[in-house]
């Protein structure tokens, strides 16, 4: 199980702030290890962001995202006790949603 | 022992001796400067924590507190979650809960963390919390509480994973958390950078002991070091010709460096152009010029240099068939074997004739 995401959300003049510090090897697929062997791609493909279950943001992932991404944007809308979730999917089918409060 | 360590602990016993002389009142040794510094100076200015937590004040803040304060002071800088790298290397990262278990940080050994982050370093706690209180917000240092800066230290521990969301940092609980650093064990005092004793001794270290073993080599000294602006010889050629390679205006012009040079051998009279001809296909050019230094003497200067002796000639036809040092500097001219007795002979006299090109 992957470590959670740390996210932040923070209203101000009818604009959320969201960021995300996601935790994740993304792995590239490309890189050896010290015997020579490929080290298996292991990548975050997808990642939704919903303002309480209205998607805010969709987004297609690739190997060039570094390790532990950090992500941040603004939706219109969104006040103080909102709910603001974010989920990923990976390239091993795995997932993860982390959930916070807007501030 | 190091000068380094020796300087300090003269400064070390200064200041304290300072201090002594300082609360007793007076300013002894020195009458009619200054005066002594009154216990609240002295209090102000001593604001270190130190590994075993003494000047540590008292006080609490929570994770949470914590973030608030850290997105009012510090995210600017070190990003929402300490992990910018912006403007100073990460805080946060790098570590792992394995980490935090063994106390030393596996990927400064591994290398697996392109970065070394804050936490993946610092053995200490206390360090963290000196540093927030001393030197933090970089635009104004000293002006967190302390516990605003407990409050800000445990939510960059909690980013870490060092310590729970909901946790209260204080006083009483620093020490448990000191048992958690990912790096307490990082630290070594093994060497001689250390000041004072050695360990065993009550000290830090090992007592100054370097951590180089070269063995002073005592034989074949030079009696006499004479300290140069200059290469080696067997590093002159290290960058090929230097003065090639800079521009010919300016005040650096580079130092003629370059493979020895054969000293030039000129004509006799009757041909300045053929004894110069000669010279270029001989090589000399290549290391003297007629009217400047390149490697070896330029001709002019070694014309001017055998004005009037007579019996220069010979010698020089000699320097040229074998080989010579030190006349001009360091640099060898060495033998000239593919030049005939008599090419030499019309070299040199073209030279100390002036090395006239017509």
């Amino acid at each position: 199980m992957a470590s959670p995401m740390r996210i932040r959300a923070a209203a101000k003049e009818g604009v959320t702030e969201v960021r995300v510090l996601m935790s994740h090897v993304m792995e590239t697929g490309q890189r050896k290890d010290s015997s020579g062997a490929l080290i298996p791609a292991h990548f975050i493909t997808e990642l939704t962001a919903k303002h309480n279950d209205k998607v805010v943001l969709s987004a297609e992932f690739g190997p060039s995202v570094s390790t532990n991404p950090y992500l941040a944007f603004k939706f219109n809308g969104g006040a103080k006790g909102d709910k603001v979730a974010v989920t990923w999917v990976d390239n091993k089918g795995e997932t993860r949603t982390d959930e916070v409060q807007v501030s | 022992m190091s000068r380094f360590s020796k300087t300090l602990i003269a400064l070390l016993v200064a200041g304290a001796t300072g201090l002594a002389a300082g609360t007793a009142g007076a300013s002894e040794g020195y009458p009619g400067i200054g005066r002594a510094a009154t216990e609240a100076e002295v209090k102000a200015w001593d604001i270190d924590v130190r590994p075993d937590f003494v000047g540590l004040p008292k006080g609490r803040g929570n994770v949470d507190d914590g973030m608030e304060l850290w997105e009012t002071h510090c995210a600017s800088c070190h990003g929402v979650f300490g992990e910018s790298n912006e403007v100073f290397t990460p805080i946060v990262g790098g570590t792992t809960a394995q980490d935090i278990e063994t106390g030393r940080v596996a990927a400064l050994v591994t290398g697996d963390s392109p970065q070394r982050t804050t936490l993946m370093k610092v053995p200490t706690v206390s360090t963290l919390f000196d540093y927030i209180q001393r030197a933090m917000p970089w635009t104004a240092p000293k002006s967190l509480t302390a516990d605003e800066v407990y409050a800000i230290l445990a939510y960059l521990l909690n980013l870490g994973e060092i310590v729970p969301a909901d946790f209260e940092l204080s006083d009483e609980n620093i020490r448990e958390v000191q048992e958690r650093m990912p790096n307490r064990n990082g630290m070594t005092t093994d060497h001689g950078m250390w000041p004072g004793a050695a360990a065993a001794k009550g000290g830090l270290g090992n007592g100054g002991k370097p951590d180089v073993k070269n063995a002073a080599c005592m034989k074949d000294c030079k009696k006499e070091v004479e300290i140069v602006s200059a290469l080696p010889d067997y590093a002159q050629d290290a960058h090929g010709n230097l003065a090639e390679q800079n521009r010919p205006v300016g005040q650096t012009r580079g130092k003629p460096t370059g493979a020895p040079a054969e000293e030039a051998a000129p004509e006799a009279k009757a041909g300045g152009a053929a004894a110069l001809a000669l010279a270029n296909e001989k090589g000399c050019m290549a290391c003297h010029g007629v009217a400047n230094r390149i490697v070896g003497p330029g001709y002019n200067e070694i014309a001017e240099k055998y004005r009037g002796q007579t019996d220069a000639a010979s010698g020089l036809i000699d320097k040229v068939k074998t080989g010579g040092q030190g006349v001009w500097g360091a640099v060898p001219m060495p033998p000239q074997g593919h030049v005939t007795d008599d090419e030499i002979k019309q070299l040199v006299q073209w030279i100390l004739e002036g090395a006239q090109a017509q």
